[in-house]
């Protein structure tokens, strides 16, 4: 398929049936809408672009900036269009907690503003938050934003009622999905196509799915936070449902290892949800009946969300020579030296200090004549092996000396004989009176 | 009363539920001394020090941990506190007196704030640590140690406006502290008073719950001390202020519940929770939510020491992403702490007498009328949504149910709005004029910041308690020194 321009390739994404072997679903054919099969990753960019497209060309002129609330696939797909049409794009946001789509956010050249945390000495009269003040920035007299507004902007909405609904129909030969499955975020998804599969069909039951209160989950707001939504309506609902990061987490795992759809969270919310909804009415159906959900974006940009929630889908292979093998008890008694005796030590010349702090503290302050190795890069080195000859003696150096006692017993361990930690560490050297020096 | 009661209970540990479980005590303190009337619990406050402390001891750091004067002016308190080893945070010439006063030496001792002249003199005379919000100040310093032949100062300089690379945080603006951005001259200015100042370390303070912005700012901190050390001068220390907050509440899913249905309301969709449907920040347009709600965090899972282990293992992502406190302990700089509420929590209760309980609309909300104003109980002021715990004055007759009721909680003011708090408190059973409605955990800000006497209403009195085997044992707030408890206070 040939296209001019990237932007064609945003819609008509494939709708694809998930196996009954994973779902267990016994009466009811489940269908994934892949929207993460659009050009820039995610379903927001069709709202992105069908809100954009009839200003960009005014606002090239102007030359302005695009701005936009959004913490992640919106603020995506913005960046990629202003950059194509020569506009640069703002993010302002509090709910930036994915590393990894800040850092591609960067990359794209897009500007990004937080806003700070809550006050901890609050004023209760305060009218100055950051929010207002932006809101009041905007729509300064001269201003050359083109603020796209997604959580307001029925363009969200319309590109989902006349693109995402309709290809579901025509997917299914012509017929509305008996279940619609979405997560709520601007809710321009779930309405826009809502609304299309109602027109097609009014028996359509629609469940909303909303973050747990206490939970994040990108891309899905909590209740409250819903309730900001200018798009939000809960009548659109027939349902609404409450899912746990953990059970996103879950449902992506299903997809991403058994149903070969790399979903990032959304879409593993959505798979959860829906088959909670569906199962329920699956045992007392004898019919046939279909069910959409909507996958929203990709697993890549989320894996330090979830490493963080389960570390254990990232257990590496032990190595060996960890300083986390070192017994508390070989800590203890491991190599040591105090500080009047190190300073004679040093002076015979013989050992080699190593200092295991950062670079920033050993270039502000160090012992003469001491080489750096900061403490994760030593322990790399020692995976593969002693990195100094057995007739050398070495002087290890920590903040403390606590670091110093546990690489001072691994060293011990894999057969250097002559390693000593210098015991309290540099904090212990100053506070002798010792020198240290910058180079 | 409209579906369930919607309780936010206060969380309370063993010193004040025990105080609570004490009715005959707590109606003895207010017929005597009448109500409203402060409890202050200073062994508590030795407790929570330890829990700061015990962070310093995982990361290995050594500092001091500050108290916040102005988050109480109780004496008990700040005397208790000098039987330990930690600081007290001044800010103002009667702050720095009263803890001279009680026992603090100048080295326990650090003067922060605006100042006037009397107060920077009596800190350098003292020689206590004097925190200086700017050039200005440390002109006006330099200038009294020459002219009064005083001993040399110890200072540190206060920062703001520090900024991170990539992504910019609108943080709020601070009033006070030098721009990092202007800290040239200021270094200047420090080197030409070399004679009279030592430059001990660099301070900042903000106003923000969010980890990110106040590990930025320590990054910042960091980087100035590097910039001081690079120019010949010997900073040791980081003071990052405090901030690390309370959590008021006993239970989430209370707090959860409440602030859905405060939203429910808000839109109409439920009946109001507010007197005059106040939305606490929040507001209805067109269907949709707008505003920000300008309420406390109540139910805060990690705050006070816990927050302070937290920010400690934040990666600072400027320098290499080691965490925060391996960058203070690598570099060797002390890391000094000033919480105030954090350092209070579970430390005091507020006592106020039910003075008229009346019926309002049918099936409305009671008017209950308390012996206190909205100011002696400052904990609305402070966004702080908690309920108060009711202690009847003659236990309950036999085969009496409590049934819950949703009351609305005025003050003694002739004042429309004199209300303890706007929202409708639902307590567990109807209060009766004589009882008391005890609200807990007030020592932190929530006791004489706010109070005035208005109307020549008094301000409430304050009395220390403490617990010698099973038995609480008092005295009045200014009677009490750390020999009390021991010897009696006869």
């Amino acid at each position: 398929m040939r296209y001019d321009s990237i932007t064609e390739a945003i819609g008509n994404t494939p709708l694809v049936r998930i196996d009954p072997a994973v779902h267990g679903l016994r009466h009811i054919d489940l269908y994934a809408k892949l929207e993460l099969l659009n050009p820039f990753g995610s379903v927001k960019d069709r709202a992105a672009w069908n809100m954009a497209r009839p200003h960009l060309a005014a606002a090239a002129d102007q030359g302005g900036q695009v701005v936009e609330l959004s913490s992640g696939n919106t603020a995506k797909a913005l960046a990629v269009l202003a950059g194509m049409h020569g506009l640069t794009f703002k993010s302002v946001t509090n709910r930036m907690r994915i590393p990894e789509i800040k850092d591609l956010l960067l990359l794209l050249g897009a500007e990004i503003e937080e806003l700070p945390g809550q006050s901890e000495c609050l004023d209760p009269t305060a009218t100055d938050d950051p929010l207002t003040l932006f809101h009041r920035s905007l729509s300064e007299p001269d201003s050359t934003y083109l603020h796209t507004d997604q959580y307001f902007n029925s363009r969200n909405t319309e590109a989902h009622f006349t693109g995402t609904g309709p290809e579901i129909v025509k997917d299914l030969e012509g017929r509305a999905p008996d279940w619609f499955i979405a997560c709520v975020g601007t809710a321009g998804s779930s309405t826009g196509v809502a609304r299309a599969l109602r027109e097609h069909d009014p028996a359509v039951r629609v469940a909303g799915l909303v973050a747990a209160k206490s939970d994040f989950i990108p891309g899905i707001r909590t209740i409250d936070e819903a309730h900001e939504v200018g798009l939000f309506d809960p009548a659109t609902y027939d349902t609404i449902e409450t899912v746990s990061a953990d059970e996103a987490i879950e449902g992506m795992l299903t997809l991403n290892r058994r149903c070969g759809i790399l979903a990032g969270p959304t879409g593993g919310a959505a798979y959860f949800g829906a088959i909670r909804q569906l199962q329920a009415a699956d045992a007392q159906l004898t019919e046939r009946q279909s069910a959409v959900f909507i996958v929203c974006d990709r697993v890549e940009s989320y894996l330090s969300y979830v490493r963080r929630r389960r570390p254990e889908l990232f257990g590496r292979p032990m190595r060996r020579n960890s300083p986390a093998d070192v017994s508390d008890a070989e800590t203890r008694t491991a190599p040591a030296i105090g500080i009047a005796d190190a300073q004679a030590w040093i002076g015979t010349g013989e050992p080699l200090v190593v200092d295991l702090r950062s670079p920033y503290a050993y270039a502000a302050l160090h012992i003469d004549g001491s080489v750096n190795i900061v403490d994760e890069l030593f322990e790399e080195l020692l995976h593969g092996g002693l990195p100094f000859s057995h007739n050398r003696p070495v002087l290890l150096a920590c903040p403390v000396g606590e670091k110093s006692a546990r690489y001072a017993a691994l060293l011990t361990r894999m057969g250097h004989p002559d390693v000593r930690s210098l015991t309290g560490g540099i904090i212990a050297w100053r506070d002798a009176g010792a020198p240290l020096v910058r180079d | 009363m409209g579906g369930q009661p919607l309780y936010l209970e206060p969380r309370l540990e063993l010193r004040l539920r025990s105080l609570l479980d004490s009715p005959d005590l707590l109606h003895t303190l207010t017929d005597a001394l009448g109500s409203p009337l402060n409890l202050v619990v200073p062994d508590q406050l030795a407790d929570n020090l330890e829990q700061f402390r015990s962070v310093y001891g995982k990361h290995h750091l050594s500092g001091q941990v500050f108290l916040a004067h102005k988050a109480n002016r109780s004496s008990a308190l700040l005397r208790r506190l000098a039987a330990t080893d930690a600081g007290v945070d001044v800010a103002s010439l009667g702050e720095l007196q009263h803890a001279l006063g009680a026992g603090f030496t100048p080295d326990r001792i650090t003067a922060t704030g605006p100042k006037n002249p009397e107060f920077l003199w009596l800190a350098a005379r003292a020689s206590v640590t004097v925190s200086l919000d700017g050039r200005g100040e440390l002109d006006q310093l330099a200038t009294l140690v020459r002219k009064h032949a005083l001993p040399r100062a110890r200072i540190l300089l206060r920062l703001s406006g520090f900024e991170a690379s990539g992504v910019r945080v609108l943080s709020r603006r601070s009033r006070f502290g030098t721009a990092v951005g202007e800290l040239d001259a200021l270094l200047e200015a420090v080197e030409r008073h070399a004679d009279v100042v030592d430059l001990v370390g660099v301070a900042y303070h903000l106003d923000t719950t969010s980890f990110t912005e106040k590990a930025t700012a320590l990054e910042g901190c960091l980087r100035v001390l590097e910039e001081c050390r690079s120019r010949g001068l010997r900073p040791r220390s980081v003071d990052i202020g405090g901030g690390f907050g309370a959590n008021y509440l006993a239970d989430g899913g209370q707090w959860e519940r409440y602030t859905t249905e405060l939203t429910e309301a808000v839109l109409g969709t439920r009946p109001p929770l507010t007197y005059g449907g106040h939305g606490y920040g929040l507001r209805s347009e067109g269907g949709t939510l707008r505003g920000t709600l300008g309420l406390y965090p109540a139910h805060r899972p990690v705050a006070g020491a816990a927050y302070l282990d937290e920010l400690l293992a934040h990666p600072a992502a400027s320098l290499g992403g080691r965490p925060l406190a391996a960058l203070l302990l690598e570099h060797l700089y002390d890391l000094h702490t000033e919480p105030g509420r954090a350092l209070l929590d579970q430390c005091g209760l507020t006592l106020t007498k039910v003075l008229e309980v009346r019926d309002q609309e049918a099936d409305g909300p009671l008017a209950v009328r308390l012996a206190a104003k909205a100011d002696d109980v400052a904990l609305e002021e402070h966004g702080v949504l908690m309920d108060p715990v009711v202690v009847p004055r003659a236990p309950a007759g036999v085969g009496t149910v409590a049934e819950p009721v949703a009351v609305h909680l005025f003050g003694s003011r002739c004042l429309e709005s004199d209300l303890i708090t706007r929202r409708t408190v639902f307590l567990p059973r109807r209060p009766e004029p004589g009882d008391l409605l005890v609200f807990a955990n007030t020592a932190g800000y929530c006791m004489d910041f706010h109070a005035t006497r208005a109307q020549h209403q008094p301000v409430a009195r304050k009395v220390a308690a403490w617990q010698e085997g099973d038995t609480w044992r008092w005295c009045l707030d200014d009677q009490y020194w750390p020999t009390t408890p021991v010897g009696g206070a006869q």
